[in-house]
């Protein structure tokens, strides 16, 4: 798994990519949580170059949506790889958090 | 034509990787399994896998997974067998995914995934060690890839 950061005017961009598993989902978690340690608590995780995500990935991106809600945020998903979306939508995800079809969309949810 | 095929391997989050790699290379052998019907057979075996791994083999010298799959014309069957502490599946609680954010666990999803993603799961414990069957069938998928193709 990779991931890289890119902030954006009024949103933090976390570009996941490769699997996010038991072993990996952990360093993903601290990724999230320094980034809203600092202050950015408008995160959107990309995972649109992910090819699997398991209940650990889920775990560690529910965790975030509280983290970044507590501090007064929103983490927003883009996602558009079908077992990903499926992974999301047996656990109700779609209903705790906003998942859109790319990037973009999710950047400009947070107004531009 | 039945095909059997066989990997062992350490019961770590590292072999994680190994067991979804085997099953995409076997199941790229046949031609009519589709990428949703490997992403759940992937998805159960890694969410099986992890179980053991975390809670099977806790406090135990670390042990091994062995996964026998099976593909025959009608059905995918995929054997996990580990010697760790077993389990009892219907003792484990259900996530409440309608729950809102504030009352929701965070884990406690594997086992439902796994449950969503096959057909059918066996628990036995045995002299053997305990195993875990996963059944997914081939035959409901080709209907389906039918009709999507009637449809087009």
């Amino acid at each position: 798994m990779k991931t890289e950061v890119k902030h954006d005017k009024n949103s933090t961009i976390v570009v996941v990519s490769g699997t996010v598993d038991a072993l990996t989902a952990p360093e993903l978690a601290t990724v999230l949580a320094e980034q809203v340690a600092d202050g950015h608590v408008n995160l959107i995780v990309n995972l649109v170059a992910v090819e699997f995500m398991s209940s650990a990935g889920l775990r560690t991106l529910l965790g975030a949506v509280k983290d970044s809600r507590s501090h007064g945020g929103d983490l927003r998903i883009a996602s558009t790889n079908p077992g990903i979306e499926k992974v999301l939508k047996m656990s109700g995800f779609h209903t705790i958090a906003k998942v859109f079809a790319s990037q973009d969309e999710a950047i400009s949810s947070f107004g531009s | 034509m039945t095909s059997t095929h066989r990997i062992t391997r350490a019961a770590h989050l590292e072999s994680l990787n190994d067991f979804r790699e085997f099953i995409k290379k076997q199941c790229a052998r046949v031609p009519d399994i589709n990428e949703e019907f490997l992403y759940d057979v992937q998805l159960a075996v890694d969410e099986a896998c992890t179980n053991i791994m975390t809670h099977g083999y806790a406090d135990l010298n670390p042990g091994s997974i062995i996964l026998d799959l099976e593909i025959d014309p009608d059905e995918l069957t995929v054997t996990l067998t580990d010697f760790g502490h077993s389990f009892e599946p219907s003792h484990t609680p259900i996530p409440d995914v309608d729950a809102p954010i504030e009352e929701r666990a965070l884990g406690g999803f594997g086992l439902f995934f796994i449950l969503q993603s096959v057909d059918a799961m066996d628990y036995r414990v045995t002299e053997d060690g305990n195993k875990m069957i996963l059944t997914k069938y081939l035959r409901k998928q080709l209907k389906e890839n039918n009709e999507d193709r009637s449809e087009t």
